[in-house]
C-alpha cells in the first residue's frame, strides 16, 4: 500500500466533530450528579471527623503528640519479663486450637442446615441454619465469653466454649457456600449408578467441599488465636488476664512485653498454618 | 516368566500387611489425639464434670435472666447517641483505613512496589504488625495513650481496615496483569503515574469489594470496643454486664445483632450493584 491509497479518514488524527452537548459517553448531568455525590460524602466524612477528633476529644488530657510519645514509649517490653508469660502463650494457643476443633465438628451439621440445595427440612432448616450462623458471626467473642463464664466458672473452659459458638458462623457460612457451589455434574453421575442419598454426599459432595473446608478451619484457627489472647480480659483464660492486670497497675512495660508476646505468637501460628495449608492443599 | 508371576497366597499375604500397617497408623494417631485430649485437660485444670451441667445453667440464664431483653433502655438517652458513635467511628475508621492502605497496599506488592529495598519491607512491616495484634489490645493502648473516648476507637478501626483490608488489596495489586504497567513504564512514567493509570484502573472494582467488605467487619468490631472504654456501644455492654442487668444486655446485644444483619444486608445489595 502506498501513500497515495490513503484516504483522507484513514488519517490517525481524524475525528468525528465535536457534539454540541459534549461527550456521549459522559454527559453532564451524570458527572454532575456523581461529584454532587462524591462532594455530599466527603462534606459527611469531614463533619463527622471534626466532631469526633475535636468535640468528642478531651485535647487538654492528651496535650500534644510529644507527650503521647512518651506516654507511647511506656509500652516499650521489658524483655526480663518475657519467660514468665511464656505458660500463659502456650495455654492461649491451646484455647484457640480446641476452640477451632470444637467449633469445627458443630460446624459441619449446620453447614448442611445452611446450604440451599442440601438441607434436610426445607426452609425450617435452612433458615434455623442461617439464624445459628448470624448470631454467631454478629455477637463478639468477649460477650460470648461473659456468658459462659457467668454458666461455668473462670478458666479456660468457658474461653474454649466462646470461641467455639464464635467460630461456628464463619466455618458454618463458608462451607455452606462451597456445598451450594457444588458442581452438579460427578453428584448426576453417582445418581446415575443408583446410589443413595448418602453415598452421593459421601463421594460427590464432599471430595469437593473439602479442600475449602479445610482451608478455612486452618484460616480461623489464625483468627482464634487473635481471639483467644483477649478473652483472658473477662476471666475466660489465656494471656488475656495478664494484659488487663498489667495495665491494671500501670506496669505498660510489661503489658508491652504481654504484646511483644502475642505478636510473636501470631506470627508463628501463621508461619506454621501456611506450611500446613501447603502441606495439605 | 515363572518368578515374573506373584502367588495367590503372597499377593495374600501382602494385602494383609498393607492393611494390618492402615489399622496400625489408624490406632496410633487415635491414641495420640486420646492422650492429647486428656493432657490438655490435666493441662488447662478443665473441670470437666461441669459441662455436663452447662446447657442446663446457660439455658437458665438466658431465660431466666437475659429475657425479656429491655429494649427500652438500648433505644433511648445515652445509650442511643452511643448507638449513633458506633456507626460514626465504624465510617470514619473505614474511610481513613482505606486512604492510608492504598500507598501501604502499593508498597507492599511486590510487583509495582516503587522500591523493593525500602518501601516493601516498610509496607509489609505495618501490615503484619496492624495485623498481629487484636483490636481490643490496640484499643487499651490507644486508650492509655489518647484518652477515653470515640477518637482511640477510631484510630483502632483505622488500624483494622489497614491490617484487613491493606493485605486483601495488596494481593489484588499482585495479581494483575503486567502488560499495562509495562506499556506506561515505557512512556517514561514515574511510579506514582503508573500507579494511577495501569494499577489503579486494574483493581478498583476488586478493591470497591474489599472495601465493602471490611466496611463490614469493621462494623462488627467497633461494637465492642467501648468495653474498654474507646467509644462506642460497648461501654454499655460492660456496664450492664457488671451490675448484672442482663435484660439489659440482651437488649443491647440484640441491637448489635440487628444493626449487624441490616449492614449485612446493606453490603450485599452494595456489592451486587457493582458486579
Amino acid at each position: 500500500m502506498n501513500s497515495a491509497d490513503l484516504t483522507e479518514s484513514d488519517a490517525p488524527h481524524d475525528r468525528p466533530p465535536a457534539r454540541p452537548d459534549g461527550n456521549p459517553l459522559r454527559p453532564r448531568g451524570v458527572i454532575a450528579w456523581l461529584y454532587a455525590r462524591n462532594a455530599a460524602f466527603a462534606t459527611v466524612v469531614v463533619l463527622l471527623a471534626v466532631h469526633v477528633f475535636v468535640f468528642q476529644t478531651d485535647w487538654s488530657r492528651t496535650s500534644g503528640i510529644g507527650e503521647m510519645a512518651r506516654t507511647a514509649a511506656w509500652f516499650l517490653p521489658d524483655l526480663a519479663y518475657f519467660p514468665s508469660i511464656l505458660i500463659a502463650l502456650f495455654e492461649t494457643a491451646l484455647i484457640a486450637f480446641w476452640g477451632t476443633a470444637i467449633g469445627m465438628a458443630v460446624a459441619i451439621p449446620i453447614a448442611v442446615l445452611a446450604a440451599r440445595n442440601v438441607t434436610p427440612f426445607g426452609l425450617v432448616s435452612y433458615w434455623s441454619g442461617r439464624v445459628i450462623i448470624v448470631l454467631s458471626r454478629s455477637v463478639h467473642e468477649l460477650v460470648f465469653a461473659l456468658i459462659f463464664v457467668s454458666a461455668l466458672g473462670l478458666g479456660a473452659l468457658p474461653g474454649i466454649f466462646a470461641l467455639a459458638v464464635r467460630s461456628i458462623g464463619f466455618m458454618a457460612k463458608t462451607t455452606a457456600e462451597a456445598i451450594e457451589n457444588v458442581e452438579i455434574g460427578p453428584l448426576e453421575a453417582i445418581e446415575a449408578t443408583g446410589a443413595k442419598r448418602i453415598a452421593v454426599i459421601l463421594f460427590a459432595v464432599l471430595p469437593q467441599v473439602f479442600p475449602i473446608f479445610v482451608g478455612n478451619v486452618i484460616f480461623q484457627f489464625d483468627i482464634n488465636l487473635r481471639r483467644a489472647a483477649i478473652l483472658g480480659m473477662v476471666g475466660a483464660g489465656g494471656i488475656g488476664l495478664i494484659f488487663a492486670e498489667q495495665i491494671m497497675v500501670l506496669a505498660y512495660d510489661r503489658a508491652g512485653t504481654v504484646v511483644l508476646g502475642v505478636v510473636l505468637m501470631v506470627l508463628l501460628g501463621e508461619f506454621v498454618s501456611n506450611r500446613l495449608r501447603e502441606w495439605l492443599l | 516368566m515363572m518368578d515374573e508371576l506373584v502367588r495367590f497366597s503372597d499377593a495374600k499375604a501382602g494385602y494383609w500387611r498393607f492393611v494390618r500397617l492402615r489399622r496400625l497408623i489408624r490406632y496410633v494417631v487415635v491414641l495420640l489425639f486420646a492422650t492429647y485430649v486428656y493432657w490438655t485437660i490435666w493441662y488447662l485444670n478443665i473441670p470437666v464434670e461441669r459441662i455436663w451441667g452447662m446447657p442446663g445453667r446457660v439455658a437458665t440464664m438466658i431465660a431466666g435472666r437475659m429475657f425479656p431483653p429491655d429494649f427500652e433502655y438500648a433505644l433511648t438517652g445515652t445509650v442511643f447517641m452511643s448507638i449513633l458513635e458506633t456507626i460514626e467511628m465504624s465510617l470514619l475508621g473505614t474511610v481513613f483505613g482505606v486512604i492510608i492502605a492504598v500507598p501501604v497496599s502499593w508498597f507492599a506488592a511486590w510487583n509495582v512496589t516503587p522500591s523493593r529495598a525500602v518501601c516493601y519491607p516498610l509496607g509489609r512491616a505495618v501490615l503484619v504488625f496492624s495485623r498481629a495484634i487484636p483490636a481490643i489490645i490496640w484499643a487499651m493502648i490507644l486508650v492509655v495513650i489518647l484518652g477515653f473516648g470515640p477518637m482511640a476507637g477510631t484510630i483502632t478501626l483505622i488500624l483494622l481496615t489497614l491490617s484487613f483490608a491493606g493485605k486483601l488489596m495488596s494481593e489484588q495489586i499482585e495479581a494483575i496483569d503486567m502488560g499495562p504497567v509495562e506499556a506506561i513504564r515505557a512512556t517514561g512514567a514515574g511510579e506514582i503515574k503508573i500507579f494511577f493509570y495501569a494499577v489503579l484502573p486494574q483493581v478498583k472494582a476488586a478493591w470497591i469489594g474489599i472495601i465493602i467488605y471490611s466496611w463490614d467487619s469493621t462494623f462488627r468490631a467497633s461494637t465492642i470496643l467501648g468495653f474498654v472504654g474507646a467509644g462506642g456501644l460497648g461501654l454499655y455492654i460492660r456496664s450492664t454486664t457488671q451490675l448484672l442487668d442482663y435484660q439489659r444486655t440482651t437488649g443491647i446485644i440484640l441491637v448489635v445483632i440487628a444493626m449487624v444483619v441490616a449492614s449485612e444486608i446493606l453490603s450485599h445489595f452494595a456489592r451486587q450493584r457493582i458486579r
